[in-house]
């Protein structure tokens, strides 16, 4: 299973997003606000959920906002940064 | 002070709502389901979809799940749905509150450390979660509460919603008894009850362990006596240790008692009673400490029919024949493992 695969299964399984299917998740969709409709909150778990499904930490969320804005640029950081 | 009960709603083994409640009482026979190959009892919240869109349920456990739906459903049966709840309170009882959420927070910290212990399960696990999320979801906006004190639970958060009332700090109470079954419990059982878990649940067998592992939620909405009840009043709650002053049974009551097959309450049961016949339907719903709730929505249901209903399951000295109560009160009894007594007296 390729990353960008794992991401979206594990982002419904762990943020409970009972009503999406992982294919409706497209690649360039927007995490936050409009697209995904994600919020504060779910930032907080994604940081986790990186760190836990794939060894990875991200450690200021500030810089962490264009690394979130979609499960490209999300994908990406995930494959340079993991051990 | 008196509390009229305005209105029940309940999610349990026997199914969801008043009307599956009043069914089975009808039926009378036991009912038992299972999880993992073990006899167990499971509440079902699939209708709580009616109620609050599933988007804002999303980062809610199943323990305030539950919590939720038969808080609805309490609010639902009586009418109440689109009136201003500035003045209703919210009072929880429960013996092991979130235990599923607590146990996956717990996990999550051993397996991967406190950098990855989810924030979600964190702020579920906290002890007022539930009736928060109650209490937001219906803009009841007076204070809430949630008491914990094992068995007591249930006798103990009514003195405080009978307080709230006497006190004018509130109109209603949405009062709730909720616990949740895990795997982690059923574990537990296994190891301290071994075969004792595999039911039949015998209630009426004081001697025996045949306690079956349960869940649910049991919610009244109450007011104070000068407002009319559907299903009678709370007449008197009353906690003691049975060891030290022995309960004193109301004579001319009806009893239901919350025995539910656990041995080590068993024998307090068998000595407060005296022979005394009486009715107990924990195997409508199993054992859990808030399973007290459970009994006084079997008694609010029989006041307003104004029929003690059959005893489920034809073990020795708890059946009884269903009958009419011709307005007599109904006595709820439950005791504790160390002789701790919660009474809770009601009529119509």
């Amino acid at each position: 299973m390729s990353v960008k695969e794992k991401l979206k299964q594990v982002l419904i399984e762990d943020l409970n997003l009972e009503d999406v299917e992982p294919d409706e998740i497209t690649d360039d969709m927007a995490l936050f606000g409009e697209g995904l409709g994600l919020d504060s909150l779910d930032a907080v778990e994604l940081v986790i959920i990186v760190q836990k499904h794939f060894g990875v930490e991200i450690k200021d969320m500030v810089e962490s906002r264009p690394i979130f804005e979609s499960i490209n640029t999300l994908a990406a950081y995930i494959e340079a940064n993991q051990p | 002070m008196r509390m009229a009960i305005q209105g029940v709603g309940v999610t349990g083994g026997f199914g969801c709502g008043v009307d599956a409640l009043t069914s089975a009482l009808h039926r009378g026979e036991p009912i038992v389901g299972e999880v993992d190959g073990v006899p167990a009892y499971q509440a079902a919240i699939e209708g709580l979809g009616d109620f609050v869109p599933k988007r804002a349920l999303r980062r809610i456990d199943h323990f305030s799940k539950m919590t939720l739906f038969g808080a609805f459903m309490a609010l639902k049966d009586t009418g109440l749905s689109d009136v201003d709840r500035s003045r209703m309170g919210v009072v929880i009882a429960t013996g092991y509150g979130t235990l599923q959420t607590t146990f996956k927070f717990l996990d999550s910290y051993l397996d991967f450390g406190y950098a990855c212990s989810s924030p979600t399960h964190f702020s579920n696990s906290v002890h007022n979660a539930a009736a928060a999320h109650v209490s937001m979801q219906m803009q009841a906006t007076a204070p809430s509460l949630t008491v914990t004190q094992f068995e007591m639970s249930v006798s103990s958060a009514l003195l405080s919603a009978q307080q709230w009332l006497a006190e004018g700090r509130v109109d209603q109470v949405l009062f709730g008894a909720v616990d949740e079954s895990c795997e982690v419990l059923r574990y537990c059982r296994k190891e301290f009850f071994g075969d004792g878990e595999q039911g039949p649940l015998r209630p009426a067998n004081f001697s025996e362990q045949s306690a079956i592992a349960g869940e649910g939620a049991a919610f009244f909405v109450l007011a104070a006596e000068t407002q009319p009840a559907a299903y009678g009043y709370i007449d008197e709650v009353i906690l003691g240790n049975h060891a030290t002053c022995p309960v004193k049974l109301p004579i001319s009551d009806e009893l239901i008692v919350g025995a539910d097959g656990h041995q080590a309450c068993g024998q307090w049961y068998q000595e407060a009673l005296k022979g005394r016949e009486f009715a107990a339907y924990a195997p409508f719903y199993g054992s859990f400490p808030a399973a007290a709730g459970f009994d006084l929505a079997v008694a609010a249901v029989s006041l307003r029919d104004q029929t003690l209903y059959t005893s489920p399951g034809a073990d020795a000295g708890g059946r009884l024949l269903p009958r009419k109560l011709d307005q007599q009160g109904l006595t709820c009894l439950k005791f504790g493992g160390g002789g701790e007594y919660g009474l809770i007296r009601c009529s119509s």
